[in-house]
């Protein structure tokens, strides 16, 4: 870093390794870190260092990418991140994220397909568990999903809109209108409270022991992110992965697929318990939870600890709207849910559905749709 | 701009009570020199929203809040025309002749903490507190005010900023801002301080402690940190414990006035149950062996 042109293409280089790994960014962001750098003593790497990442990163993910980055590009060591605070919480690496603009593809394709075509399909599709489909079959009931996941729960919104049913006055409206009329309130205008898709958070098993149903699953799940903001997903068997990004940016199937491989550690089985801590450790605390309809897929398998999945239950169900557990097994007219995890936690679900074939995440649908709190709230 | 050196602007910010780490002081230097929004993200209570506090105060700017909430709108947080006086005026005019144009002149106008910041001369520190909790329609107004320091008023026309704000935005993470709004902003991520800067913090923010308690109680919340809590807690808690536990006329820690005390570190009952049950000992222990040695 010794002359101002070497400076500008190193910090451009620099930009550009960050960009492959994963970083968003952009002209704008390289000219600040420039005229931030110009404003310094640039013979202290220090300042340097958290120059380039106040105003390069923009968010706490991408700091272990960037302190990498800048350990390799301008102190020449791979090895060695030399600055690295505490992260805000493990969340995996995006670094393997496509480009934005791709997924915007996808998206479109997507919303492409008639909707009609799902109602259509066979009543015995319907009604078939998704273990035992062909993969023609598995094909036509996947377009049906897509449908069924647009139900949301809704809650009233702090915000007013304009209602002509509201009940308080809309000055703002009825002052203009006044207008012409020498200031008479003639005509009334009202504000409300409307209605807006309520937060809803998926957590998902993705474990050995769900395989035959996490394809299924995992593609309503596609379609809920898809119908609107305020969607979280997550994926969880040995560790837990969020999954909203991905889902958001990439074909359902790779984000399973690299999902599972991620989560999953085949030797130690599926561990609800210490994943339902992550969540709520990692992202209850940020509130994530607090009012939102959480569904969790599972069968309830947990190899380990039952008495934790009861505790981390418990501190969901506190700052939860409602939660509502997915179990393929309840399928099974036979099925009782005698896995120590699943009994653990039924005393703080307030739906227990099956969600093994069509008809059934139907039924999910129409529950998330009219969910009401079983506690007061 | 006010400072010419990061140094400076460390100092000024000491004068105001707050300890910043190199990285924090870089963040707000750079927003000053590029007169850019700096978004604050870290865990509660490491002291974002004293950090754009203690900017205002080191600057001798007059600090402009907005506390963010779900379904705050411009009409809150920008302007609102006062319609009670507006009607009123309609009505005083007798013969209807009212023009729009003076009804909706600056005399109407009531000036929300936006449009405050953006009208003033002064030198301002503007704060958007927790901007999470806003709904992301309420970002999409930010954008323009943060990129362009603007506020367009449909009836009026475009009002500039004079002068700059300095401009500090905090995030608490519930959900993942607009990407949009982010490009327009600069980024820090605040850790928790290390232990000798939260001695520091405590000394300088709890005037008159004893040196030993300070260090016992920092340290003992460093130790708190390395459990497995529910929340853990911030540089804020540690001030409250230390201011509390200096009230009560204490000169150090025993596990008796840990015990009595702790509730104002820990605010979950199960955080507070499993401390008292397990580590409270060995962490009284522990944080007096670091006085000790210090």
């Amino acid at each position: 870093m010794t002359s101002a042109g070497g400076l500008v293409r190193q910090v451009v280089t620099f930009g550009r390794i960050l960009r492959e790994g994963g970083l968003e960014v952009g002209p704008g962001r390289i000219s600040d870190a420039l005229t931030g750098l110009d404003r310094l003593d640039i013979g202290d790497p220090d300042d340097v260092y958290w120059t380039l990442r106040t105003t390069l990163v923009s968010r706490p993910e991408d700091l272990g990418s960037f302190d990498r980055a800048f350990a390799a590009w301008f102190l020449r060591d791979p090895s060695a991140p030399p600055y690295r605070g505490s992260q805000p919480a493990e969340r995996a690496g995006r670094t393997q994220q496509k480009a934005r603009t791709d997924a915007h593809d996808e998206g479109e394709h997507f919303g492409d397909e008639p909707t009609e075509v799902g109602w259509s399909v066979h009543e015995v599709l319907r009604k078939k568990d998704f273990a035992s489909m062909t993969a023609e079959e598995f094909s036509r009931t996947a377009r049906a999903l897509k449908e069924v996941a647009a139900a949301r729960p809704l809650r009233r919104s702090r915000r007013l809109r304009p209602h002509a049913r509201g009940r308080r006055l809309d000055l703002r409206r009825l002052a203009r209108r006044s207008l012409g009329r020498g200031g008479d309130p003639i005509e009334r205008t009202f504000r409300r409270r409307v209605e807006v898709p309520r937060k809803l958070v998926v957590l998902c098993d993705v474990s050995g022991s769900m395989e035959a149903y996490t394809r299924a699953l995992l593609l309503f799940l596609h379609a809920v992110v898809g119908s609107g903001r305020g969607v979280e997903v997550f994926a969880f068997g040995t560790r837990l992965h969020r999954l909203t990004e991905e889902f958001r940016t990439r074909d359902p199937e790779q984000a399973l697929a690299a999902a599972a491989a991620r989560v999953v550690d085949w030797a130690s089985g599926t561990r609800i318990g210490p994943s339902l801590k992550t969540f709520n450790d990692v992202w209850g605390r940020r509130a994530l939870t607090r009012g939102a309809v959480v569904v969790i897929v599972s069968d309830g398998w947990e190899r380990h600890d039952a008495t934790l999945v009861a505790r981390e239950m418990e501190r969901l169900q506190r700052a939860a709207y409602a939660i509502v557990w997915v179990n393929p097994l309840k399928g099974n007219p036979e099925y009782e849910p005698l896995a120590g995890g699943m009994r653990a936690a039924l005393p703080y679900v307030d739906r227990f559905m099956a969600g093994h074939n069509l008809a059934s995440l139907e039924e999910l649908a129409g529950v998330l749709a009219g969910i009401e709190r079983r506690h007061a709230a | 701009m006010p400072f010419a050196t990061i140094d400076d602007l460390e100092a000024a910010l000491r004068g105001a009570s707050y300890l910043s780490d190199r990285g924090l002081s870089t963040a707000l230097f750079l927003s000053l020199a590029l007169e850019k929004p700096l978004l604050l993200e870290g865990e509660a209570g490491v002291g974002k929203t004293e950090a754009a506090k203690a900017l205002a105060a080191g600057t001798s700017a007059r600090l402009i809040r907005l506390q963010c909430y779900e379904g705050l709108d411009s009409a809150h947080a920008v302007y609102e025309w006062n319609y009670s006086r507006q009607l009123l005026h309609i009505r005083a005019a007798q013969e209807g002749t009212v023009s729009e144009q003076e009804l909706f002149g600056p005399d109407f106008l009531i000036r929300r903490p936006l449009l405050e910041a953006i009208e003033s001369t002064e030198p301002i520190v503007l704060l958007i507190d927790e901007i999470d909790r806003a709904d992301d329609e309420f970002e999409a107004f930010l954008l323009e005010v943060l990129s362009d320091f603007q506020i367009t008023i449909p009836e009026i026309g475009t009002v500039t900023a004079r002068r700059r704000p300095a401009v500090i935005l905090t995030s608490n993470r519930t959900r993942e801002l607009h990407d949009a709004l982010k490009r327009r902003c600069l980024f820090h991520w605040i850790d928790h301080p290390t232990l000798e800067r939260e001695i520091e913090i405590v000394a300088l923010r709890v005037p008159g402690i004893p040196e030993r308690l300070a260090t016992q109680a920092a340290a003992f919340v460093q130790g708190l940190r390395q459990l497995d809590l529910a929340k853990p807690p911030g540089v804020a808690e540690t001030i409250d414990w230390a201011r509390a536990l200096d009230a009560l006329g204490h000169s150090e820690l025993d596990a008796r006035t840990v015990e009595e005390t702790l509730g104002s570190v820990l605010k979950y009952h199960e955080d507070f149950a499993a401390v008292r049950d397990e580590a409270l000992v060995s962490l009284v222990e522990e944080a007096r062996s670091v006085a000790a040695v210090s």
